[in-house]
């Protein structure tokens, strides 16, 4: 049972199945009608043309059962899949709806047409007329028959009239039969007497009145006519009865030519006849079969529509579904090729874009490992925070940084990250409105670390996807500069202090050289060794000053400063300061102030003057510019003096370092201290056609 | 096939309604049943006798059982044809009576009121009843032409079926 249950359902939806059932159905139904209408014994051409009609109101019924059925399950299911919003629905709505609008309106309207003109064409059939003419053909063939009676019947009344006049005898009578049968031109002249034969005269050219059966007696009782076929003509014959019993016979043949074409019109006549009692039998037939016809072209057309529709939307469903797979977040798949035209070019490029996707997919992946090998690898912390800035994660070195081992496995809200005593760092992280560099001090598991921090965000900078932050521990580093900074302090003072002592040493070892000897010599050493011993003092002294100067710069003080208006006072002083030395000024800044700390500012650019005046030579010139440009200012101050004499220019910048033999050597490094801290640079470069430039550069904001 | 039953069923009361005179006569095991059309012949019937078609009237009797709770049953249905063609030479009608097949009679005509009137009362069937006192019915129609209404609706032109009472034999 279950064989045969998997073998319908097998079969149940394959359409040559379908059709062969329905075509063996259609002839057990036809045969079991004609078994039936032949049982009852109908004459042929009406079981012909009930069998026609009877095939063909099953054909077109069961043609329209399909169609209903078709059209039916198929709108029912394209309402359910519009209802459910199943892709495609919409656009096979509006294509089957679109074919079975131009397959129904025009079929509908040719079926009525045509069955409107072969209704009015089987009426002008049967036409009046051609009823007239079918009418006319009868009644002509029984107008010959009638005169053809009617002239026997006058020719025996005759006969019978002279034979009577006559009286009985039998030559008498045999004379006048024989003139009047010649006279008349009868082609049968005969005189009966008691149902028997006395004499018959007979034209022997008609020889089928020898073929005719004798007149009954009870039909010689009375004068009559009758007509009757014989050999392929038509017989006519009349009787008279006389007063003494004996009956006239008068007979005629009519010629079989005009018999023949009286049968072929009489036939034609009542062939009409039997068409015009058939006629609605042969409408029907004739518009059932049209019917059939047309129905059989809408199931076509209907039934391509449907298939045409799902050939259509099917690539387009597959494309929907991949791509509602790849949504969802499973892996994008090709779609199969449905065919080589416009709609599966679309699928061919959506099969090329998913090879592709995945190539990229591919690198990606790959590149994504090899980031995350980098980014566990390298000692560098990052972190990554989302848009909002409400969760972070970060690589294994971020996590060691911080202090949270957890960090590097899931994302942390910034308040945890805050909570484990990191709130300076995520307050800058918060703080932060663009690309910010900076450093921050950390307290991560009772640790301070010294961390330097780049925050970016990630695409544009305007409306940022999210933030990347580098951190780089700089406590070692800072620890170790400070401690070479302490030895290079150490080793610069022990320098400076070393140069004063020799001079004191030996002043002193002189004064006691000649304090032991005695003499007058040493009234006149004690005053010179103690002159040598208060100089170099004096100059221990002022190392000692420059040293605390430098130590004890205070912070800088920024507020809005004229700095036009300061570098031109200043040069005022310095101008005129040596003979022949001038200095000059070349603002291009007009009223534009910056935020400065004017007195600082003042102080460095005096030891800038200073270097300038010392290194030029008598009647030269000191060149300083002001200039603007997009985001800073810069201050160029030129002398012609020797020139850096190819040692490091950055050396010049470090305290207690001088060319020169005598000072401090701390002025520069004042200098770029508290350029440095405007936030900005100072640089020695060498200028052209001899000379030095001092170029120092402040950010406008 | 249903719904072309459904057209027959609707479309056979239709019939126009016909007078048909039914008389039996009892006998033991047989009822012979004598036809009369008493409604005038459809003209286009006539004109078609006339013009020498082959015309015919069927007479369809049926004999049924009456049974008190159920339907009745059916016990045999007999179709009596009666024809009639005229010869257009001759202007003789023939015709001829056949019940269920088998000539019953046949005879010539030379008018056509002596042609219609042979048709239309045809002579006596003679038909084959059930040895029972049981309540029988014969219900009987005369079928004169097929015609379609609407172009393909099938509507037999006809009288209205007539049921008699199937009188005892004496």
């Amino acid at each position: 049972m279950k064989r045969w249950r998997r073998a319908w359902e097998r079969y149940r939806r394959q359409t040559r199945f379908l059709v062969a059932v329905y075509l063996v159905l259609m002839a057990l139904a036809g045969g079991a009608f004609w078994l039936f209408a032949r049982l009852r014994e109908l004459p042929p051409e009406e079981l012909t043309n009930r069998l026609l009609v009877f095939l063909l109101w099953w054909f077109d019924l069961t043609l329209i059962a399909v169609l209903l059925f078709m059209l039916l399950r198929n709108l029912t299911k394209l309402a359910l899949e519009r209802h459910h919003g199943v892709f495609g629905s919409r656009f096979r709505a509006k294509l089957v709806l679109s074919y079975l609008v131009l397959i129904f309106g025009p079929t509908l309207l040719v079926f009525l047409l045509s069955a409107s003109l072969l209704s009015h064409a089987a009426a002008r059939w049967f036409s009046e007329p051609v009823e007239e003419m079918a009418a006319q053909g009868t009644a002509l063939a029984t107008g010959l028959r009638a005169q053809a009676e009617a002239r026997a019947r006058r020719a025996a009344t005759t006969v019978a009239r002279e034979l009577a006049r006559v009286g009985e005898g039998r030559a008498a009578r045999l004379a006048t039969l024989e003139r009047l049968h010649a006279l008349l031109g009868n082609h049968l002249t005969g005189l009966w007497r008691d149902g028997a034969t006395v004499v018959e005269l007979q034209d022997p050219r008609a020889e089928e009145l020898r073929r005719l059966p004798a007149l009954a007696q009870e039909a010689l009782a009375s004068s009559g006519q009758r007509s009757e076929r014989a050999g392929g003509t038509l017989v006519v014959r009349a009787w008279e009865v006389m007063a003494d019993g004996s009956v006239v016979v008068v007979g005629e043949a009519l010629p079989p030519e005009l018999v023949a074409a009286q049968a072929r019109l009489a036939a034609a006549g009542a062939a009409y006849q039997q068409l015009k009692l058939q006629r609605t039998a042969m409408t029907a037939t004739m518009v059932l079969g049209f019917g059939g016809f047309a129905l059989l072209v809408v199931f076509a057309a209907v039934w391509l529509g449907l298939h045409l529709s799902r050939r259509f939307t099917a690539p387009l469903l597959s494309l929907v579904a991949s791509t509602e797979r790849a949504a969802r977040g499973e892996t994008l798949e090709e779609v199969p090729l449905p065919a080589d035209d416009e709609v599966g070019l679309l699928v061919e490029s959506f099969n090329a874009m998913v090879r592709r996707l995945k190539e990229k997919e591919a690198a990606l992946q790959e590149t994504v490992h090899r980031l995350d090998t980098v980014l566990r690898g390298i000692r560098t912390g990052v972190l990554t925070m989302d848009r909002e800035r409400t969760s972070v994660i970060g690589n294994p070195a971020a996590a060691a940084l911080l202090g949270m081992p957890q960090l590097a496995s899931r994302p942390l809200a910034l308040e945890e990250l805050a909570a484990a005593g990191n709130a300076r760092l995520v307050e800058t992280l918060r703080s932060a409105a663009g690309p910010v560099r900076g450093s921050v001090t950390v307290e991560a598991a009772g640790v301070a670390r010294a961390l330097e921090l780049a925050v970016l965000p990630l695409g544009d900078a305007a409306q940022p996807q999210g933030w990347v932050v580098a951190l780089e521990d700089l406590t070692q580093l800072l620890r170790a500069q400070r401690q070479a900074a302490w030895s290079e302090v150490a080793r610069r003072i022990a320098h400076q202090i070393k140069n004063p002592l020799t001079p004191i040493r030996l002043a002193a070892e002189r004064i006691a050289r000649h304090a032991e000897r005695g003499g007058e010599s040493l009234s006149a050493v004690v005053p010179q060794g103690c002159a040598a011993i208060v100089e170099h003092v004096q100059a221990m002294q002022e190392m000692v000053d420059a040293f605390a100067l430098y130590a004890k710069l205070p912070p800088v003080s920024l507020r809005p400063t004229h700095l036009g208006q300061l570098v031109t006072q200043l040069a005022t002083l310095y101008d005129g300061l040596r003979p022949n030395l001038h200095f000059r000024v070349q603002d291009h800044l007009g009223d534009q102030q910056v935020m400065a700390d004017p007195e600082q500012l003042r102080q460095a650019l005096a030891n800038l003057f200073d270097n300038a005046a010392e290194a030029s030579p008598d009647g030269g010139e000191v060149v300083i510019s002001l200039a603007r440009s997009e985001n800073e200012i810069t201050i160029t101050v030129a002398d012609r003096g020797a020139g850096i004499d190819g040692s490091d220019p950055e050396l010049l910048f470090q305290p207690f370092y001088s060319t020169k033999g005598r000072g401090s050597g701390i002025g520069l490094a004042v200098v770029q201290r508290i350029v440095a801290d405007h936030g900005g640079t100072v640089r020695l470069l060498p200028r052209e056609g001899g000379g030095v430039e001092a170029v120092v550069t402040l950010p406008l904001d | 096939m249903m719904v072309y039953a459904l057209v027959l069923a609707a479309a056979l009361p239709a019939a126009k309604p016909q007078d048909l005179e039914v008389s039996l006569t009892p006998s033991p095991g047989r009822l012979t049943v004598q036809l009369a059309v008493t409604h005038q012949i459809p003209e286009e019937w006539s004109r078609a006798l006339v013009g020498g078609a082959p015309v015919s009237i069927t007479y369809r009797l049926r004999l049924f059982r009456n049974r008190r709770w159920l339907w009745d049953q059916r016990l045999s249905g007999h179709e009596l044809v009666v024809e009639a063609q005229r010869d257009p030479l001759t202007g003789v009608f023939t015709l001829i009576a056949r019940q269920d097949g088998e000539v019953l009679a046949s005879g010539h005509a030379a008018s056509v009121e002596e042609a219609i009137h042979w048709v239309t009362h045809p002579p006596p069937a003679a038909i084959p009843v059930p040895l029972r006192h049981e309540p029988l019915w014969l219900v009987v129609r005369a079928e004169y032409l097929t015609k379609y209404k609407l172009l393909v609706i099938p509507s037999t032109v006809g009288t209205q079926w007539v049921t008699r009472a199937v009188p005892e034999a004496p």
